[in-house]
Protein backbone atom coordinates (compact mmCIF):
# COMPACT_ATOMS: atom_id res chain seq x y z
CA UNK A 1 0.00 0.00 0.00
CA UNK A 2 1.53 3.30 -1.03
CA UNK A 3 5.12 3.66 -2.08
CA UNK A 4 6.98 0.86 -0.32
CA UNK A 5 10.28 2.61 -0.89
CA UNK A 6 9.09 5.07 1.74
CA UNK A 7 9.50 2.39 4.37
CA UNK A 8 13.23 2.27 3.96
CA UNK A 9 13.56 5.95 3.21
CA UNK A 10 10.55 8.01 4.30
CA UNK A 11 12.44 11.18 3.45
CA UNK A 12 11.94 10.43 -0.23
CA UNK A 13 8.71 10.09 -2.15
CA UNK A 14 8.48 8.11 -5.36
CA UNK A 15 10.80 9.45 -8.05
CA UNK A 16 13.31 10.53 -5.43
CA UNK A 17 11.43 13.71 -4.46
CA UNK A 18 12.05 14.74 -0.90
CA UNK A 19 9.13 14.11 1.42
CA UNK A 20 8.41 17.57 2.84
CA UNK A 21 6.70 16.03 5.86
CA UNK A 22 9.99 14.36 6.79
CA UNK A 23 12.08 17.53 6.66
CA UNK A 24 12.97 18.83 10.12
CA UNK A 25 11.77 22.38 10.61
CA UNK A 26 11.53 24.70 13.58
CA UNK A 27 8.48 26.94 14.01
CA UNK A 28 9.21 30.55 13.18
CA UNK A 29 8.10 33.15 15.70
CA UNK A 30 5.63 35.21 13.70
CA UNK A 31 3.43 36.25 16.60
CA UNK A 32 6.20 37.95 18.57
CA UNK A 33 6.43 36.15 21.92
CA UNK A 34 8.68 33.25 20.91
CA UNK A 35 6.56 30.68 22.68
CA UNK A 36 7.48 27.68 20.54
CA UNK A 37 11.17 28.08 21.21
CA UNK A 38 10.51 28.72 24.91
CA UNK A 39 8.63 25.44 25.14
CA UNK A 40 11.36 23.56 23.25
CA UNK A 41 14.04 25.05 25.53
CA UNK A 42 12.08 23.98 28.59
CA UNK A 43 11.86 20.41 27.27
CA UNK A 44 15.61 20.29 26.59
CA UNK A 45 16.18 21.44 30.17
CA UNK A 46 13.80 18.76 31.44
CA UNK A 47 15.95 16.14 29.70
CA UNK A 48 18.86 17.20 31.88
CA UNK A 49 16.94 16.74 35.12
CA UNK A 50 14.53 13.89 34.49
CA UNK A 51 14.82 10.14 34.03
CA UNK A 52 11.60 9.27 32.23
CA UNK A 53 10.56 5.73 31.48
CA UNK A 54 7.98 6.99 29.01
CA UNK A 55 8.25 9.94 26.65
CA UNK A 56 5.20 11.43 24.95
CA UNK A 57 5.95 13.60 21.91
CA UNK A 58 3.64 15.31 19.44
CA UNK A 59 1.16 18.12 18.99
CA UNK A 60 -1.68 19.58 21.07
CA UNK A 61 -3.29 16.15 21.41
CA UNK A 62 -0.26 15.21 23.51
CA UNK A 63 0.14 18.60 25.17
CA UNK A 64 -3.42 18.99 26.37
CA UNK A 65 -3.48 15.54 27.94
CA UNK A 66 -1.13 16.73 30.64
CA UNK A 67 -3.63 19.37 31.74
CA UNK A 68 -6.29 16.82 32.63
CA UNK A 69 -6.54 14.71 35.77
CA UNK A 70 -6.04 11.53 33.70
CA UNK A 71 -2.37 12.37 33.24
CA UNK A 72 -1.70 12.43 36.96
CA UNK A 73 -3.76 9.26 37.42
CA UNK A 74 -2.36 7.05 34.68
CA UNK A 75 0.84 8.48 33.24
CA UNK A 76 2.71 10.36 35.95
CA UNK A 77 3.05 7.08 37.88
CA UNK A 78 4.83 5.64 34.85
CA UNK A 79 7.42 8.45 35.07
CA UNK A 80 6.26 9.99 31.84
CA UNK A 81 7.47 13.22 30.25
CA UNK A 82 5.20 15.24 28.00
CA UNK A 83 6.84 17.04 25.07
CA UNK A 84 3.71 18.03 23.19
CA UNK A 85 3.43 21.44 21.50
CA UNK A 86 0.15 22.71 20.06
CA UNK A 87 0.15 23.16 16.31
CA UNK A 88 3.19 21.00 15.66
CA UNK A 89 3.55 19.07 12.42
CA UNK A 90 5.80 16.05 11.81
CA UNK A 91 8.49 18.49 10.62
CA UNK A 92 8.46 20.38 13.91
CA UNK A 93 8.63 17.21 16.01
CA UNK A 94 11.54 15.96 13.91
CA UNK A 95 13.41 19.22 14.49
CA UNK A 96 12.84 19.10 18.24
CA UNK A 97 14.01 15.50 18.50
CA UNK A 98 17.13 16.35 16.52
CA UNK A 99 17.87 19.42 18.61
CA UNK A 100 18.06 18.29 22.19
CA UNK A 101 14.78 16.72 23.23
CA UNK A 102 16.34 13.26 23.27
CA UNK A 103 19.57 14.21 24.96
CA UNK A 104 20.44 12.46 28.24
CA UNK A 105 17.25 10.47 28.50
CA UNK A 106 16.61 6.78 27.92
CA UNK A 107 12.86 6.19 27.99
CA UNK A 108 11.77 2.59 27.59
CA UNK A 109 8.78 3.66 25.53
CA UNK A 110 8.12 6.67 23.34
CA UNK A 111 4.56 7.55 22.41
CA UNK A 112 4.26 9.52 19.18
CA UNK A 113 1.06 11.40 18.33
CA UNK A 114 1.35 13.90 15.49
CA UNK A 115 0.12 14.44 11.93
CA UNK A 116 -3.31 16.06 12.19
CA UNK A 117 -1.79 19.53 11.68
CA UNK A 118 0.17 18.63 8.51
CA UNK A 119 -2.24 20.58 6.30
CA UNK A 120 0.21 21.10 3.42
CA UNK A 121 0.98 17.41 3.00
CA UNK A 122 -0.75 14.38 1.51
CA UNK A 123 -1.72 11.40 3.64
CA UNK A 124 1.21 9.42 2.28
CA UNK A 125 3.63 12.24 3.04
CA UNK A 126 2.29 12.60 6.57
CA UNK A 127 2.64 8.87 7.19
CA UNK A 128 6.18 9.11 5.82
CA UNK A 129 6.91 11.93 8.24
CA UNK A 130 5.64 9.89 11.17
CA UNK A 131 7.70 6.94 10.01
CA UNK A 132 10.77 9.16 9.87
CA UNK A 133 10.11 10.14 13.50
CA UNK A 134 9.83 6.47 14.51
CA UNK A 135 13.06 5.68 12.68
CA UNK A 136 14.86 8.58 14.33
CA UNK A 137 13.72 7.36 17.75
CA UNK A 138 14.83 3.79 17.22
CA UNK A 139 18.19 4.87 15.88
CA UNK A 140 18.84 7.38 18.72
CA UNK A 141 17.40 5.12 21.44
CA UNK A 142 18.08 1.56 20.31
CA UNK A 143 16.35 0.01 23.31
CA UNK A 144 13.18 2.08 23.12
CA UNK A 145 9.85 0.78 21.95
CA UNK A 146 7.84 3.21 19.86
CA UNK A 147 4.07 3.41 20.04
CA UNK A 148 2.48 5.50 17.30
CA UNK A 149 -1.08 6.59 18.01
CA UNK A 150 -3.46 6.73 15.10
CA UNK A 151 -4.83 10.09 14.05
CA UNK A 152 -8.34 10.71 15.29
CA UNK A 153 -11.32 11.66 13.18
CA UNK A 154 -12.15 15.37 13.32
CA UNK A 155 -14.93 17.75 12.36
CA UNK A 156 -18.62 17.66 13.16
CA UNK A 157 -19.59 15.45 10.21
CA UNK A 158 -17.82 13.56 7.40
CA UNK A 159 -15.18 15.72 5.68
CA UNK A 160 -11.94 15.36 3.69
CA UNK A 161 -9.71 15.60 6.78
CA UNK A 162 -11.33 12.51 8.26
CA UNK A 163 -10.58 10.61 5.08
CA UNK A 164 -7.04 11.92 5.08
CA UNK A 165 -6.38 10.97 8.70
CA UNK A 166 -7.84 7.51 8.09
CA UNK A 167 -5.55 7.13 5.08
CA UNK A 168 -2.53 8.11 7.19
CA UNK A 169 -3.51 5.45 9.69
CA UNK A 170 -3.82 2.91 6.89
CA UNK A 171 -0.26 3.54 5.72
CA UNK A 172 1.06 3.39 9.28
CA UNK A 173 -0.71 0.12 9.98
CA UNK A 174 1.19 -1.60 7.19
CA UNK A 175 4.50 0.24 7.45
CA UNK A 176 5.18 0.37 11.20
CA UNK A 177 5.34 -3.35 11.97
CA UNK A 178 8.28 -3.62 9.57
CA UNK A 179 10.22 -1.30 11.82
CA UNK A 180 10.56 -3.96 14.50
CA UNK A 181 10.45 -1.85 17.62
CA UNK A 182 7.50 0.25 16.54
CA UNK A 183 3.81 -0.47 16.70
CA UNK A 184 0.60 1.28 15.76
CA UNK A 185 -2.23 1.79 18.25
CA UNK A 186 -5.63 2.92 17.05
CA UNK A 187 -7.41 4.77 19.85
CA UNK A 188 -10.09 6.33 17.67
CA UNK A 189 -12.82 3.71 17.95
CA UNK A 190 -16.15 5.01 19.14
CA UNK A 191 -15.73 8.72 18.48
CA UNK A 192 -17.70 8.78 15.25
CA UNK A 193 -21.33 7.90 15.86
CA UNK A 194 -23.52 5.92 13.49
CA UNK A 195 -24.88 9.15 11.99
CA UNK A 196 -21.35 10.30 11.18
CA UNK A 197 -21.21 12.95 13.87
CA UNK A 198 -18.68 13.55 16.61
CA UNK A 199 -19.98 14.81 19.93
CA UNK A 200 -18.62 17.88 21.71
CA UNK A 201 -18.73 15.69 24.82
CA UNK A 202 -15.71 13.88 23.36
CA UNK A 203 -14.07 16.65 21.32
CA UNK A 204 -15.01 20.11 22.55
CA UNK A 205 -14.17 21.74 19.22
CA UNK A 206 -14.48 18.64 17.04
CA UNK A 207 -10.69 18.24 17.22
CA UNK A 208 -9.39 18.46 20.78
CA UNK A 209 -10.42 15.95 23.42
CA UNK A 210 -12.43 16.66 26.53
CA UNK A 211 -11.65 14.97 29.84
CA UNK A 212 -14.10 12.23 28.84
CA UNK A 213 -12.48 11.88 25.45
CA UNK A 214 -9.04 11.48 27.00
CA UNK A 215 -10.38 8.97 29.49
CA UNK A 216 -11.56 6.83 26.59
CA UNK A 217 -8.18 6.76 24.86
CA UNK A 218 -6.03 6.67 27.96
CA UNK A 219 -7.20 3.25 29.09
CA UNK A 220 -6.04 1.19 26.05
CA UNK A 221 -2.87 3.29 25.88
CA UNK A 222 -1.93 2.86 29.51
CA UNK A 223 -2.70 -0.86 29.30
CA UNK A 224 -0.28 -1.17 26.39
CA UNK A 225 2.37 0.91 28.15
CA UNK A 226 2.14 -1.19 31.29
CA UNK A 227 2.47 -4.31 29.17
CA UNK A 228 5.56 -3.00 27.40
CA UNK A 229 7.17 -1.73 30.60
CA UNK A 230 6.48 -5.09 32.20
CA UNK A 231 8.16 -6.93 29.37
CA UNK A 232 11.17 -4.64 29.22
CA UNK A 233 13.96 -5.99 31.40
CA UNK A 234 15.46 -3.54 33.84
CA UNK A 235 18.95 -2.66 32.70
CA UNK A 236 20.54 -3.53 35.97
CA UNK A 237 18.80 -6.87 36.06
CA UNK A 238 20.07 -7.66 32.58
CA UNK A 239 23.65 -6.84 33.52
CA UNK A 240 23.57 -9.28 36.43
CA UNK A 241 22.81 -12.22 34.17
CA UNK B 1 -2.24 25.21 14.23
CA UNK B 2 -4.23 23.18 16.63
CA UNK B 3 -5.43 25.74 19.15
CA UNK B 4 -4.80 28.99 17.36
CA UNK B 5 -5.98 28.57 13.85
CA UNK B 6 -4.37 31.06 11.48
CA UNK B 7 -6.86 33.36 9.84
CA UNK B 8 -4.71 33.79 6.76
CA UNK B 9 -7.37 34.66 4.22
CA UNK B 10 -8.82 37.50 6.23
CA UNK B 11 -5.34 38.84 6.84
CA UNK B 12 -4.47 38.74 3.13
CA UNK B 13 -7.48 40.90 2.46
CA UNK B 14 -6.10 43.42 4.90
CA UNK B 15 -8.95 42.68 7.26
CA UNK B 16 -11.54 44.04 4.85
CA UNK B 17 -14.43 41.67 4.75
CA UNK B 18 -14.88 41.88 1.03
CA UNK B 19 -16.53 38.49 1.06
CA UNK B 20 -18.80 38.84 4.01
CA UNK B 21 -20.59 42.15 3.78
CA UNK B 22 -19.78 45.53 5.17
CA UNK B 23 -18.70 48.44 2.98
CA UNK B 24 -15.67 47.28 1.01
CA UNK B 25 -14.43 50.75 0.22
CA UNK B 26 -13.86 53.46 2.81
CA UNK B 27 -15.47 56.09 0.57
CA UNK B 28 -18.79 54.30 0.85
CA UNK B 29 -19.03 55.03 4.50
CA UNK B 30 -20.83 58.31 5.13
CA UNK B 31 -19.93 60.46 8.09
CA UNK B 32 -22.21 59.81 11.00
CA UNK B 33 -22.62 56.18 9.92
CA UNK B 34 -21.11 54.81 13.06
CA UNK B 35 -22.65 55.00 16.48
CA UNK B 36 -22.64 58.07 18.74
CA UNK B 37 -19.23 59.53 18.18
CA UNK B 38 -17.05 61.46 20.49
CA UNK B 39 -13.34 61.94 20.70
CA UNK B 40 -12.86 58.80 22.72
CA UNK B 41 -14.69 56.64 20.20
CA UNK B 42 -12.77 58.12 17.29
CA UNK B 43 -9.53 57.44 19.08
CA UNK B 44 -10.37 53.79 19.63
CA UNK B 45 -11.72 53.28 16.11
CA UNK B 46 -14.91 51.44 16.88
CA UNK B 47 -16.54 52.50 13.61
CA UNK B 48 -16.83 49.32 11.61
CA UNK B 49 -15.18 49.68 8.28
CA UNK B 50 -12.05 51.59 9.17
CA UNK B 51 -11.19 49.01 11.82
CA UNK B 52 -10.92 45.40 10.68
CA UNK B 53 -10.93 44.27 14.31
CA UNK B 54 -14.40 45.79 14.66
CA UNK B 55 -15.87 44.49 11.40
CA UNK B 56 -17.92 41.31 11.88
CA UNK B 57 -16.05 38.57 10.04
CA UNK B 58 -16.65 34.83 10.08
CA UNK B 59 -13.74 32.41 9.86
CA UNK B 60 -13.00 30.94 6.48
CA UNK B 61 -12.50 27.17 6.61
CA UNK B 62 -8.99 26.74 5.30
CA UNK B 63 -8.28 23.41 6.96
CA UNK B 64 -11.18 21.48 5.42
CA UNK B 65 -13.39 20.30 8.28
CA UNK B 66 -15.57 23.37 8.82
CA UNK B 67 -15.11 23.27 12.57
CA UNK B 68 -15.54 26.97 13.22
CA UNK B 69 -18.94 27.13 11.59
CA UNK B 70 -19.93 23.82 13.22
CA UNK B 71 -19.14 25.26 16.62
CA UNK B 72 -21.06 28.45 15.88
CA UNK B 73 -24.11 26.46 14.75
CA UNK B 74 -23.76 24.25 17.82
CA UNK B 75 -23.81 27.32 20.07
CA UNK B 76 -26.85 28.77 18.32
CA UNK B 77 -28.89 25.58 18.56
CA UNK B 78 -27.59 24.82 22.05
CA UNK B 79 -28.90 28.16 23.26
CA UNK B 80 -32.47 27.47 22.20
CA UNK B 81 -33.46 25.55 25.29
CA UNK B 82 -31.16 27.15 27.80
CA UNK B 83 -31.75 30.08 30.13
CA UNK B 84 -28.30 31.12 31.25
CA UNK B 85 -27.79 33.93 33.73
CA UNK B 86 -24.20 34.29 32.58
CA UNK B 87 -22.71 33.94 29.11
CA UNK B 88 -18.96 33.55 28.65
CA UNK B 89 -17.85 34.46 25.15
CA UNK B 90 -14.42 34.78 23.57
CA UNK B 91 -11.42 32.78 22.44
CA UNK B 92 -9.51 29.69 23.58
CA UNK B 93 -9.07 31.06 27.08
CA UNK B 94 -12.86 30.95 27.43
CA UNK B 95 -13.20 27.66 25.59
CA UNK B 96 -10.62 25.77 27.63
CA UNK B 97 -12.14 27.04 30.89
CA UNK B 98 -15.17 24.92 30.09
CA UNK B 99 -13.06 21.74 30.06
CA UNK B 100 -11.71 21.90 33.57
CA UNK B 101 -13.19 21.14 36.96
CA UNK B 102 -13.17 24.84 37.86
CA UNK B 103 -16.11 25.40 35.48
CA UNK B 104 -18.31 22.87 37.23
CA UNK B 105 -17.20 24.16 40.61
CA UNK B 106 -17.64 27.88 40.12
CA UNK B 107 -19.65 28.70 37.01
CA UNK B 108 -22.18 25.91 36.43
CA UNK B 109 -23.86 26.89 39.71
CA UNK B 110 -24.28 30.40 38.27
CA UNK B 111 -26.11 28.93 35.25
CA UNK B 112 -23.41 29.86 32.80
CA UNK B 113 -23.04 29.04 29.11
CA UNK B 114 -19.70 28.93 27.33
CA UNK B 115 -19.34 30.22 23.75
CA UNK B 116 -15.56 30.25 23.51
CA UNK B 117 -13.82 29.36 20.24
CA UNK B 118 -10.07 28.80 20.07
CA UNK B 119 -8.21 31.28 17.93
CA UNK B 120 -11.06 33.77 17.72
CA UNK B 121 -10.22 37.43 17.29
CA UNK B 122 -12.55 40.30 18.13
CA UNK B 123 -14.08 40.42 14.64
CA UNK B 124 -14.95 36.71 14.80
CA UNK B 125 -16.70 37.05 18.14
CA UNK B 126 -18.52 40.09 16.76
CA UNK B 127 -19.76 38.04 13.81
CA UNK B 128 -20.89 35.13 16.00
CA UNK B 129 -22.85 37.38 18.33
CA UNK B 130 -24.39 39.19 15.36
CA UNK B 131 -25.46 35.93 13.75
CA UNK B 132 -27.55 34.04 16.24
CA UNK B 133 -25.56 33.36 19.39
CA UNK B 134 -27.55 35.98 21.32
CA UNK B 135 -30.85 35.36 19.61
CA UNK B 136 -32.40 32.92 22.07
CA UNK B 137 -30.98 33.88 25.44
CA UNK B 138 -31.11 36.77 27.88
CA UNK B 139 -28.19 36.43 30.25
CA UNK B 140 -27.86 39.00 33.00
CA UNK B 141 -24.09 39.18 32.58
CA UNK B 142 -21.91 38.60 29.55
CA UNK B 143 -18.27 37.85 30.32
CA UNK B 144 -16.13 38.84 27.33
CA UNK B 145 -12.55 37.63 27.01
CA UNK B 146 -10.93 38.19 23.63
CA UNK B 147 -8.15 40.13 21.93
CA UNK B 148 -4.96 38.17 22.45
CA UNK B 149 -5.17 36.51 19.02
CA UNK B 150 -5.61 39.75 17.03
CA UNK B 151 -2.09 39.52 15.62
CA UNK B 152 -2.44 41.85 12.68
CA UNK B 153 -4.09 44.64 14.65
CA UNK B 154 -2.83 47.46 16.81
CA UNK B 155 -3.83 47.89 20.44
CA UNK B 156 -6.17 50.71 19.36
CA UNK B 157 -7.85 48.51 16.77
CA UNK B 158 -8.23 45.64 19.22
CA UNK B 159 -9.79 48.00 21.77
CA UNK B 160 -12.13 49.19 19.04
CA UNK B 161 -13.07 45.60 18.34
CA UNK B 162 -13.81 44.91 21.99
CA UNK B 163 -15.88 48.10 22.27
CA UNK B 164 -17.82 47.12 19.16
CA UNK B 165 -18.73 43.86 20.89
CA UNK B 166 -19.74 45.75 24.05
CA UNK B 167 -22.00 47.98 21.94
CA UNK B 168 -23.51 45.01 20.11
CA UNK B 169 -24.35 43.29 23.38
CA UNK B 170 -26.00 46.50 24.60
CA UNK B 171 -28.07 46.64 21.43
CA UNK B 172 -29.20 43.04 21.59
CA UNK B 173 -29.47 42.62 25.35
CA UNK B 174 -30.35 46.06 26.75
CA UNK B 175 -30.54 44.80 30.33
CA UNK B 176 -27.30 42.82 30.34
CA UNK B 177 -24.06 43.86 32.00
CA UNK B 178 -20.85 43.21 30.09
CA UNK B 179 -17.78 42.29 32.09
CA UNK B 180 -14.69 42.56 29.91
CA UNK B 181 -11.76 40.54 31.22
CA UNK B 182 -8.31 42.02 30.79
CA UNK B 183 -6.10 40.28 28.27
CA UNK B 184 -3.41 38.30 30.06
CA UNK B 185 0.33 38.66 29.61
CA UNK B 186 1.92 35.98 27.42
CA UNK B 187 5.29 34.58 26.43
CA UNK B 188 7.94 33.29 28.78
CA UNK B 189 9.84 36.60 28.99
CA UNK B 190 8.95 40.26 28.27
CA UNK B 191 7.96 40.77 24.64
CA UNK B 192 5.96 43.15 22.39
CA UNK B 193 2.74 41.17 22.79
CA UNK B 194 2.75 41.75 26.53
CA UNK B 195 3.01 45.47 25.89
CA UNK B 196 0.28 45.33 23.30
CA UNK B 197 -2.06 43.42 25.61
CA UNK B 198 -1.38 45.81 28.49
CA UNK B 199 -2.14 48.74 26.19
CA UNK B 200 -5.40 47.09 25.08
CA UNK B 201 -6.44 46.75 28.71
CA UNK B 202 -5.63 50.38 29.43
CA UNK B 203 -7.56 51.64 26.40
CA UNK B 204 -10.58 49.46 27.14
CA UNK B 205 -10.60 50.48 30.79
CA UNK B 206 -10.72 54.13 29.71
CA UNK B 207 -13.39 53.47 27.11
CA UNK B 208 -15.77 51.65 29.47
CA UNK B 209 -15.25 54.04 32.36
CA UNK B 210 -18.17 56.18 31.27
CA UNK B 211 -20.51 53.26 30.59
CA UNK B 212 -22.99 52.10 33.24
CA UNK B 213 -23.45 48.69 31.58
CA UNK B 214 -19.85 47.56 31.23
CA UNK B 215 -16.53 47.42 33.04
CA UNK B 216 -13.07 45.89 32.70
CA UNK B 217 -11.85 43.41 35.28
CA UNK B 218 -8.14 42.71 35.55
CA UNK B 219 -7.90 38.96 36.21
CA UNK B 220 -4.12 38.68 36.19
CA UNK B 221 -3.27 37.49 39.69
CA UNK B 222 0.40 38.32 39.11
CA UNK B 223 1.54 35.74 36.60
CA UNK B 224 4.67 37.71 35.74
CA UNK B 225 7.41 37.08 38.29
CA UNK B 226 9.95 39.65 39.44
CA UNK B 227 12.44 38.46 36.82
CA UNK B 228 9.86 39.05 34.09
CA UNK B 229 9.20 35.37 33.51
CA UNK B 230 5.91 33.51 33.34
CA UNK B 231 5.78 29.95 34.64
CA UNK B 232 4.55 27.00 32.61
CA UNK B 233 2.77 25.90 35.78
CA UNK B 234 0.38 28.82 35.24
CA UNK B 235 0.40 29.13 31.44
CA UNK B 236 1.45 25.73 30.10
CA UNK B 237 2.53 27.09 26.72
CA UNK B 238 3.01 30.65 27.96
CA UNK B 239 -0.42 31.57 26.57
CA UNK B 240 -3.06 29.08 27.76
CA UNK B 241 -3.93 28.54 31.40
CA UNK B 242 -3.33 25.37 33.36
CA UNK B 243 -6.05 24.27 35.81
CA UNK B 244 -3.93 25.94 38.52
CA UNK B 245 -3.77 29.12 36.46
CA UNK B 246 -7.54 29.06 35.99
CA UNK B 247 -8.10 28.69 39.73
CA UNK B 248 -6.03 31.82 40.36
CA UNK B 249 -7.98 33.75 37.72
CA UNK B 250 -11.42 32.37 38.46
CA UNK B 251 -11.71 32.66 42.23
CA UNK B 252 -11.77 36.49 42.15
CA UNK B 253 -13.78 36.44 38.91
CA UNK B 254 -16.39 34.24 40.51
CA UNK B 255 -16.67 36.52 43.52
CA UNK B 256 -17.02 39.55 41.25
CA UNK B 257 -19.65 37.82 39.13
CA UNK B 258 -21.72 36.87 42.15
CA UNK B 259 -21.65 40.50 43.22
CA UNK B 260 -22.80 41.63 39.77
CA UNK B 261 -25.61 39.09 39.65
CA UNK B 262 -26.84 40.14 43.07
CA UNK B 263 -26.87 43.78 41.95
CA UNK B 264 -28.74 42.84 38.75
CA UNK B 265 -31.31 40.97 40.84
CA UNK B 266 -31.88 44.06 42.97
CA UNK B 267 -32.58 46.28 39.93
Amino acid sequence: MGDTRLISNPQRMSGDEINPAAVAQAVEDVQGDDRWMSQHTRFVQECKDAEPEVLFIGDSMVQLMQQYEIWRELFSPLHALNFGIGGDTTCNVLWRLQNGELDNIRPKVTVVWVGTNNHEHSAEQVAGGILAIAQLLTSRLPKTKVVVLGLLARGDGPNPLREKNAAVNGFLRSWLPRLGQAQFLDVGAGFVHSDGTISTRDMFDFLHLTAAGYRAIAKPLSDLLLQILDETPEEKRASLV
Amino acid sequence: MALSTPRLLVRFLGGRNLLYGGAPFPSEQTPGDSKTRNEETDKVMSSGDSNPAATPTPCVDIQGDGRWMSLHNHFVSNSKDKEPDVLFVGDSLVQLLHQFEVWRELFSPLHALNFGVGGDETQHVLWRLSNGELAHISPKVVVLWVGTHNHSHTAEQICGGIMAIVQLIKDKLPKAYTLVLGVLPRGKMPNPLRERNAQVNKLVKDAVSSLPHASLLNVDPGFVHSDGSISHQDLYDFLHLTPQGYQAVCQPLHAHLKGLLEKQAEN
